[in-house]
């Protein structure tokens, strides 16, 4: 019983931090309809700006989190400015293709540093001895990870729900020239989608980084690992992103768990989440809490 | 009179010019393409930097006389497809030593190399390098003779019984291959049980994967991938307090990897949970504080390089693979032979009598029938935050198995 335990206990860990690195494609969807390509890039630049400030400038790890969020919020907001608000008004894939290109730009930007070819670990700061009820064990590094998660989800659901600037995002999303027609700022909204994404991306970034190291590509690659998430809570969706990713996550550790190793199985782990999507996707098209949009002409 | 003092005036010029241009000497073209950035780029980029500085040292110390070797160096991002272009520059260039990186694009290119009789010295260990190869020089013991060495060295200090292996690896040509080899070291009576193989995805959690080995009894996981997977499993193996403590404490599991999966940056990323960890390398390590480590740190302070590249073994087989080509253009030289890829060839499959490299734990020979350079592995253990050798072994199964027993 512990063994089945342990593994709904990792695969509810590893499902939030992946609802949390969803969580930054949701919003820019939510917002844009766009597909974020350079995610993964922006979870890797707001790891490492925090081991930055925490190592190279000795700033407390805590102040560095919330520093490298703020960072990230700006600089996600800058790239929007720059690169994508002149994209308004242009079909989609257009500004796909911009993602793209985008990733690619940060790319080369970080490996002109060292954080592009090294590895790192940040410093220690959470006791290491973990947190053991009846058998089952987690890390303080994880717990950590889904309070936080949990934290910002439920902020943002608020923030969507009930705040003023939430809701008119919401109408963006819905109807760009009827939320214009109503005097929202459609350029604003989208600016302070892409800064919200860099936000949780940073914190999806950190914990992520906090539990394999600092290493570049491991870092971006959860930018596309994430995808099946979004896809399968429905792309605009932020109560989807987390339960989208508590299933992938039980379902990946269920799998390593009871298949792997069995019947000549091997990396079931990395398959069955896909299986389990292309499944649910047969029955719900547009995941399990998207919107169904019917257009009537 | 003016007119003939003009005439000999010049004459003594074109004199000079060309007397000064014999007494330049030759300039020998290498090139050498690899991940300076892209995936697996904190191996390549110190790598690149090793080959650098010893080519610098080179011209610089006129270990050729007046003779220089120009080596430029490309970065490929870890994708073939680059890596073939620069070869194709490099043959357009006229090189007459190549130097490649990874497993995939040396595997692509050995029949580029074959047809164009281009020595190669790639920075991939993998085995199948050299199946129907006659250019590939490999510079030190291969994954399959690290991975099947310390299977040697886990059952030869396991204490009751067969012991019950999983092997972590890779998924990739790269991480598979010495899985084959491994087993058949088993099959020509390594005494060795192979409970399970686990192909690694890109996991923030191996609870479940750590608590299905321990379930069918596993004592010992031996790995052959990189490092990142390998301490996000060993900090959860410290979690779920599953990791020896001591080589093969019972009902706990001993963790133990081949060359990419140690070194310094394990350490940084895994910190306390990599303790007790046991890494197979050919390259001498500076932690060690010997006469060759001098000499390493000693090249590295010379051209600059910061304390990270200079004590990484990655700046030592960047070193190596220079200085593979470095002496066979001396021996070329020394029996009076063109600097020619097909003399270079005939230089490495005359080197029975090898160098010895400050980079590398032992001597770096080939022969015709055998393009292996370093045959012997030290054991690192990691213990207090560094790695220390504590064994060293050539892999007696890898030598029977190439024998075709």
């Amino acid at each position: 019983m512990v063994y089945f335990f342990q593994i709904v206990v990792s695969g509810i860990v590893v499902g939030s931090i992946y609802a949390l690195a969803a969580l930054g494609l949701v919003l820019v969807y939510k917002s844009s309809r766009v597909a974020n390509f350079a995610h993964g890039q922006i979870i890797a630049a707001g790891a490492f700006i925090t081991y930055f400030l925490t190592v190279d400038l000795g700033v407390p790890i805590f102040f560095s989190f919330l520093a490298s969020m703020v960072i990230t919020f700006f600089l996600a907001m800058s790239v929007e400015r720059i690169f994508l608000r002149r994209l308004i008004g242009e079909p989609i894939i257009s500004v796909i293709m911009v993602t793209i290109g985008l990733a690619s730009i940060i790319d080369g930007l970080i490996y002109l540093t060292p954080f592009g070819t090294e590895n790192f670990s940040f410093p220690a700061f959470l006791p290491t001895t973990p947190l053991t009820i009846a058998g089952v064990s987690i890390s303080w590094t994880q717990l950590v990870g889904v309070i936080i998660t949990f934290i910002l989800i439920g902020g943002f659901s608020w923030f969507f729900k009930k705040s003023t600037v939430g809701i008119s995002m919401r109408a963006v999303s819905d109807d760009q020239f009827g939320s214009m027609s109503v005097g929202i700022s459609v350029p604003r909204v989208f600016g302070l989608a892409w800064a919200t994404a860099g936000l949780s991306a940073a914190a999806a970034g950190c914990i992520i980084g906090n539990i394999t190291g600092l290493n570049f590509d491991t870092l971006h690659a959860f930018g596309i690992v994430v995808f099946p998430v979004v896809i399968l809570g429905g792309l605009d969706s932020i109560m989807g992103a987390v339960v989208a990713g508590i299933i992938m996550g039980l379902i990946q550790q269920f799998a390593t768990g009871y298949l792997d190793g069995n019947w000549g199985l091997n990396g079931t782990g990395d398959v069955a989440p896909y299986i389990v999507l292309l499944i649910i996707l047969l029955f719900k098209p547009h995941g399990l809490f998207g919107i169904h949009e019917i257009e009537r002409v | 009179m003016k007119e003939t003092r003009m005439v000999r005036g010049l004459m003594v010029l074109v004199l000079l010019v060309f007397a000064v241009s014999a007494h330049a000497g030759e300039v020998y073209k290498l090139g050498f393409s690899g991940a300076i950035t892209g995936p697996t780029s904190d191996a390549g980029n110190p790598l690149s930097k090793g080959i650098e500085d010893w080519f610098k040292y080179v011209n610089d110390t006129k270990m050729l006389g007046d003779d220089k070797i120009e080596c430029t160096i490309r970065d490929d991002q870890y994708k073939t497809d680059v890596t073939k272009r620069n070869f194709e520059e490099y043959l357009d260039e006229g090189i007459v030593f190549y130097l490649n990186y990874s497993t995939g694009s040396t595997l692509g290119l050995k029949m580029d190399f074959e047809e164009e009789m281009m020595p190669t010295v790639p920075s991939s260990y993998h085995e199948g390098n050299l199946v129907n190869s006659n250019y590939i020089f490999i510079p030190v013991a291969t994954y399959s003779e690290n991975m099947v060495a310390l299977a040697e060295y886990v059952t030869k200090n396991h204490k009751g019984g067969t012991p019950k292996v999983a092997l972590f690896i890779h998924p990739s040509a790269f991480g598979r291959g010495p899985v084959d080899d491994t087993k058949k070291a088993v099959a020509a009576g390594l005494d060795m049980d192979i409970v399970e193989v686990v192909e690694h995805g890109k996991d923030l959690d191996n609870s479940a994967m750590l608590k299905r080995l321990m379930s069918k009894g596993v004592q010992y996981v031996i790995c052959h991938t990189v490092q990142s997977p390998v301490a996000t499993m060993l900090k959860d193996a410290m979690r779920l307090n599953v990791n020896a403590k001591s080589f093969g404490e019972e009902g706990k599991l001993t963790f133990l990897g081949a060359h990419y999966t140690g070194g310094a940056d394990l350490i940084a990323l895994a910190g306390d949970a990599a303790e007790g960890f046991l890494w197979t390398c050919s390259y001498n390590l500076t932690t060690e504080d010997n006469e060759k480590s001098k000499k390493q740190l000693e090249l590295a302070k010379k051209y600059g390089r910061d304390d990270k590249a200079a004590n990484s073994h990655n700046y030592a087989a960047g070193i190596l693979q220079a200085q593979i080509p470095t002496e066979a253009i001396l021996r070329a030289k020394k029996a009076g032979l063109e600097v020619n890829p097909e003399n270079l060839t005939k230089m490495l499959n005359d080197m029975a009598n090898g160098f010895d490299s400050f980079a590398t734990v032992g001597p770096v020979t080939y022969s015709k029938d055998d393009h292996v350079g370093v045959d012997v592995v030290n054991i690192y253990k990691a213990d207090g935050g560094v790695f220390k050798a504590i064994n060293s072994i050539e892999s007696e199964y890898m030598k029977k198995l190439r024998a075709g027993m």
